[in-house]
């Protein structure tokens, strides 16, 4: 028997408004997986990268004032971004290969001059290396159960059953990956640029390199919305979350391993593999990601720009969250 | 308060859920809780507490964070809906299982849940589909309580789908009976249960038919359906005598006497199997 029984109440107050309700569902999820140990563990673990970068942005902005640091920084940053292997090897002997690339030796007599370019490309490793491989891990424990879980429990009748439509649910779930790839790209980035800022002991810094934030941002926005997209559909696919991470990672090593296995006649003829990679780009979601990405941070060379990757990308964004917007309205008829 | 009775598959979810938005309609308007519908059905669904048929919850959330989301969910601030969480368990009886996953929760703790995240926003329309599904007898009384509290003591309207005829009759104003999707009956339980005709409905242990030969003999209207039930009738006060002094001269022993109703059990299957009524 309760001491103190007060029975039902009314209740009166202001509420917030019906279009922010998607972010409940957002904070609801993001609290749910915040709550694996081993989410935060894969978390702390994805942020070393970014202190190699804050390493070598550092190098450079010490290389800028002494001389000694140049040499060191120029191998640091060859080593980050062209791994030496057959391919280099072949792109270095052929005529165009190579020379088309935006040149890897930005520190020279006046440093200063390329700070835009070197941090352009250790935030393009940053963002094109390690941390596309922690999204697809990262993406592929969290996102197939978003959905599928609340098909399975009928979860989704509850949030429905409020001023919430599929789509304002289906991105609610979205920005639960939003925010986690926010951690593992976003905020590493900006604080690697502005650690960049802070070490720089030239007022010019800022005005050389103001736009990077921006590239950082549109650099995210390329990598979160179609690989959140395809997630989603696969989540809200099946009910069962292992079928959907599987086809997550399906998705990720086939197009990876396919896109070697075509380019891979052209490993030592660089002719031959710039076009190869170029015809066979669409088939790997990492190789067009990692197209799109070299295009955004201004290192893409000028023959290299294609409209498919960009296209393929709002489609396949497009597609995905339609599916599981149709996929999540369409339980509710049974 | 009103019941909406019919059986299995005539539409009573299906109607919740297109009164939510939650299903697609083909045609048609109409007003819920003065708002336009189905235009402005979001803002319908704010003023309304749903508790599904369905078995639903969240995976990996407490009780009572679950409630806090619905109310979030409603609008509710963050602190406040947690107080109103508690508030509502409090009221639904639900104790310390408040902090377990809703994954361990047993069935008629889960019906205990989904009620308090119907009422945690405090709705003007409840609309509960089902609810005392899962229930055992004690748990149903007082939830049955708790619904008639809601409609009577704090004025709100509650639409209450089931296929259970007693929750109906007990906790009931208005009944609504649908039938493969067409409304078939529209009354109050009052008019449901009056009498159809004076008389009264006995039950003996055995011989009833001996029974009714003895009262017909006596100048009564009987009608015998099997050896236990007898209906007989007239004027109540007048025949109770002789039902008396009948089943004393054939030693029938009566066990129960009920002045004859048109219960709603009765209205129900006549109206399911198409015999009385005609569409209203």
């Amino acid at each position: 028997m309760p001491i103190l029984d007060l029975g039902y109440r009314k209740w009166t107050g202001n509420r917030s408004r019906e279009w922010m309700r998607w972010s409940v569902v957002a904070r609801t999820g993001i609290s749910l997986v915040w709550r694996g140990t081993w989410l935060k563990r894969f978390l702390l673990f994805a942020s070393f990268p970014a202190v190699v970068t804050m390493f070598g942005v550092g190098l450079f902005e010490q290389s800028t004032r002494d001389e000694g640091y140049r040499m060191m920084f120029n191998q640091f940053l060859a080593s980050r971004i062209e791994p030496v292997g057959p391919r280099n090897r072949a792109r270095e002997r052929s005529r165009d290969g190579f020379r088309n690339r935006q040149p890897i030796i930005p520190v020279s007599a006046d440093p200063a001059t390329q700070r835009h370019l070197a941090w352009s490309h250790m935030l393009l490793w940053y963002f094109r290396y390690p941390q596309a491989l922690w999204i697809v891990v990262v993406i592929g424990l969290v996102a197939p159960r978003l959905i599928s879980y609340d098909l399975r429990s009928r979860g989704y009748l509850l949030y429905l059953s409020r001023p919430l439509s599929p789509s304002s649910y289906v991105f609610g779930k979205a920005c639960v990956l939003f925010f986690l790839l926010a951690m593992i790209t976003t905020f590493p980035a900006i604080a690697v640029y502005s650690f960049g800022l802070l070490l720089s002991n030239d007022s010019a810094a800022f005005l050389q390199t103001w736009d990077i934030p921006f590239r950082i941002l549109l650099s995210t926005a390329v990598l979160v919305l179609p690989t959140s997209a395809i997630a989603l559909a696969f989540s809200s696919l099946t009910q069962e979350s292992r079928f959907a991470a599987f086809a997550w990672f399906a998705v990720w090593i086939v197009g990876w391993v396919t896109y070697l296995v075509l380019t891979g006649s052209a490993m030592f003829n660089a002719d031959d593999l710039v076009v190869l990679q170029q015809r066979w780009l669409l088939i790997s979601p990492y190789h067009v990601l990692g197209h799109l990405q070299e295009e955004i941070f201004g290192l893409l060379p000028e023959n290299q720009h294609q409209t498919a990757p960009w296209i393929l990308c709002g489609a396949v964004s497009l597609v995905g969250f339609g599916v599981a917007r149709w996929r999540v309205a369409r339980m509710l008829k049974f | 308060m009103t019941g909406l009775l019919g059986p299995n598959g005539s539409g009573k979810s299906t109607f919740i859920k297109a009164v939510l938005g939650l299903v697609h309609v083909d045609s048609g308007t109409g007003t819920v809780l003065g708002k336009l519908w189905p235009k402005q059905v979001k803002s319908i669904r704010d003023q309304i507490g749903y508790l599904p048929e369905d078995d639903c919850y969240i995976l990996g959330l407490q009780g009572v964070e679950s409630v806090q989301m619905m109310a979030r969910l409603s609008g509710l601030p963050t602190t406040e809906a947690l107080r109103r969480a508690h508030e509502v368990l409090d009221f639904c009886d639900v104790g310390q299982e408040r902090y377990r996953n809703v994954e361990t929760y047993s069935t008629g703790m889960r019906q205990k849940l989904k009620f308090a995240q119907a009422l945690v926003h405090d709705p003007q329309l409840i609309i509960l589909d089902e609810p005392t599904t899962g229930l055992d007898p004690t748990q149903r009384e007082e939830f049955l309580d708790r619904i008639h509290a809601l409609a009577h003591r704090f004025e709100k309207s509650i639409l209450l789908s089931t296929h259970i005829l007693h929750d109906v009759q007990q906790v009931c104003d208005q009944v609504i009976i649908l039938v493969r999707g067409q409304v078939r009956l529209v009354d109050s339980i009052a008019n449901m249960q009056r009498p159809i005709q004076s008389g009264i409905q006995v039950r003996v242990v055995r011989d009833a038919v001996r029974l009714a030969t003895t009262l017909r003999n006596h100048g009564l209207t009987v009608h015998c359906d099997s050896d236990t039930e007898l209906l007989v009738e007239g004027e109540t006060s007048v025949i109770t005598k002789t039902i008396w002094a009948a089943s004393k001269e054939q030693s029938v022993l009566v066990e129960r006497m009920d002045e004859a109703r048109n219960s709603l059990e009765h209205s129900f299957l006549e109206i399911v199997r198409e015999k009385n009524y005609a569409y209203t």
